[in-house]
């Protein structure tokens, strides 16, 4: 991370347009953007591979590939799969040879504020739903599980890295302020389809029950038949409500919450009680 | 069951492969829906690893590397889920979740060291850098990428060379009944992946949206018996509600811009 650079490329004159082949190798490189992930500067040494066959065409001066390049390796971090955004901006500011402190700026400005509409994308709602629908074959043992989830993931992956790098390739550093305008809007409404579908989960893939029985003569009553015919799904609602509460309300982590239910499930599940089934 | 040297090696494969895909290359191939399958195949039994692997995918469906923050690790968690299962040889295989996640915290643990240690190629890089070595720069790239890589191979074949004697062992020696509690706490278990992606995405106005998706889901799956298929279509009633969630808020903010600059005209 040098911080004392030159603040002007040597050659100022605006190199050729990049053409689709470099573009598209680019767009491959992304996908690697990880690779050198390190706690010091996170994706910095990643995003200089990504990028290198384009600098490489623009600056065919030695000395100002070496400036770029030390740069482009200040600390790095934005959501893996939109890093193409970052790229088609940066490339297109490269190209037209602005200033350093420019670059650096516009880069830092790209890469914050992608994190959470990322995250929104593709943690919260392209997963839970590719994941959902394949884990649910799967349960079944149907191999087109792990395939429906690759390939949905996967076409929305490849066509986000696509289009976001020709189309802020060609915006240049307008396109910035294009997502970023109504991005509060855009992850609100990609958060409620995630929130949507969060709760379709819990009612299709919970599927615990209770075991319990209520001695009745001849006709013991069974409580799930009963709970089927008032409130279906209502164990797993409610299980996953004692979840949330606990983890959000009681600082309850992730493996205090599983520790609780090994018990749960154990206890349930001494002879003469059976409470889950 | 015994697992011979070929598949422990293989299993590394897959480790190997899947430390990588955590960070690199497509990002989805490591996860436990894809994985298991293919460790269960090396280890003999292709359709339980599909389940064990689906089931632990559940469990981390909410734990997502969100913000940057690093989850039990799935591909640990899930080559070990798929070990433990066929290891075990329980009829209600979800009894292997339990066992496997200690492992998922290995993995993450290790993840972190390598992400500390691997930090001083960066000072390397600098010099690469101002001498404008591009070759020089992807080699560094590349070579770490298969340190990770072989971190997490070797971590998996240790894992299957050791948690299937764990696995044998514990299984004779525990009752009947215990396996089932395990069993029913596995199942159990993705609702605190539920829980976990609530509590990052949910904020007042959610809940009703969350408690629609809920009702959507039941009635559909109650009334038609769409199985698996529920969430294609609640995934595009969600869809719509969310299209008119975005046109709704950004015309609203368009509105009040124009109001604004009004105000300022002095009308």
């Amino acid at each position: 991370m040098a911080s004392n650079l030159a603040n002007n490329y040597k050659n100022t004159t605006p190199a050729q347009p990049l053409d689709r082949k470099t573009l598209n190798k680019m767009v491959w490189r992304s996908l690697f953007l990880q690779m050198s992930f390190n706690f010091e500067r996170m994706q910095a040494a990643g995003w200089l591979y990504g990028i290198l066959p384009g600098l490489e065409k623009i600056h065919t001066d030695k000395e100002d590939l070496a400036l770029s390049m030390q740069h482009n390796l200040d600390f790095f971090n934005t959501h893996p799969f939109l890093v193409t955004f970052v790229m088609g901006i940066v490339l297109s500011l490269e190209q037209q040879k602005a200033d350093v402190t420019t670059i650096r700026a516009v880069r830092v400005a790209a890469m914050g504020p992608l994190g959470g509409i990322g995250d929104a994308i593709f943690w919260l709602t392209l997963v839970p739903i590719a994941a959902g629908i394949g884990a649910n074959l799967s349960l079944e043992g149907n191999i087109l599980g792990p395939i429906l989830f690759l390939v949905l993931f996967n076409a929305v992956q490849f066509g986000v890295r696509y289009g976001l790098m020709y189309w802020s390739y060609d915006l240049g550093s307008k396109a910035i302020e294009a997502l970023t305008k109504n991005a509060k809007e855009f992850t609100h409404a990609a958060s409620l389809l995630g929130i949507f579908v969060v709760g379709a989960l819990i009612s299709n893939m919970g599927g615990t029950t209770i075991a319990l029985t209520i001695p009745n003569g001849d006709s013991p009553i069974v409580l799930q038949t009963v709970l089927d015919s008032i409130f279906p799904k209502l164990i797993p609602l409610g299980l996953t409500m004692l979840m949330y509460w606990l983890i959000a309300k009681k600082n309850f982590t992730v493996i205090k919450c599983i520790l609780l239910l090994l018990a749960l499930g154990i206890i349930g599940a001494i002879p003469f009680i059976g409470l889950f089934a | 069951m015994e697992f011979n040297i070929i598949q422990i090696l293989l299993v590394g494969v897959i480790g190997f492969l899947g430390g990588i895909d955590q960070f690199s290359f497509l990002e989805s191939l490591y996860r436990p829906i894809v994985m298991g399958p293919i460790v269960g195949a090396i280890l003999g039994n292709f359709d339980l690893g599909l389940k064990i692997g689906a089931s632990y995918e559940l469990l981390m469906i909410g734990s997502m590397p969100i913000g940057g923050a690093q989850p039990p690790n799935a591909v640990l968690g899930g080559i070990m889920a798929v070990v433990f299962a066929i290891a075990l040889n329980q009829p209600n295989f979800e009894s292997a979740l339990a066992l496997a996640v200690p492992f998922g915290l290995l993995g993450q643990q290790a993840v972190n060291i390598w992400f500390t240690v691997s930090a001083p190629a960066m000072a390397k890089a600098d010099s690469m850098a101002a001498k404008g070595d591009a070759k020089g720069i992807e080699r560094l790239n590349i070579m770490l990428m298969l340190g990770i890589g072989c971190l997490f191979g070797i971590l998996a074949m240790i894992g299957a060379g050791a948690g299937q004697a764990v696995g044998q062992t514990l299984s004779e020696a525990v009752p009947a009944w215990v396996w089932a509690g395990l069993g029913a706490a596995g199942g159990m278990m993705r609702f605190v992946g539920f829980a976990v992606l609530m509590k990052v995405m949910i904020s007042g106005e959610f809940w009703t949206i969350l408690i629609a998706g809920f009702a959507s889901a039941t009635l559909i799956d109650k009334a038609m018996g769409t199985g698996a298929y529920t969430l294609v279509i609640v995934a595009i009633l969600g869809g719509a509600l969310a299209y008119y969630d975005f046109q709704i808020n950004t015309k609203i903010k368009a509105n009040a811009g124009s109001a604004k600059e009004d105000y300022s005209d002095g009308i």
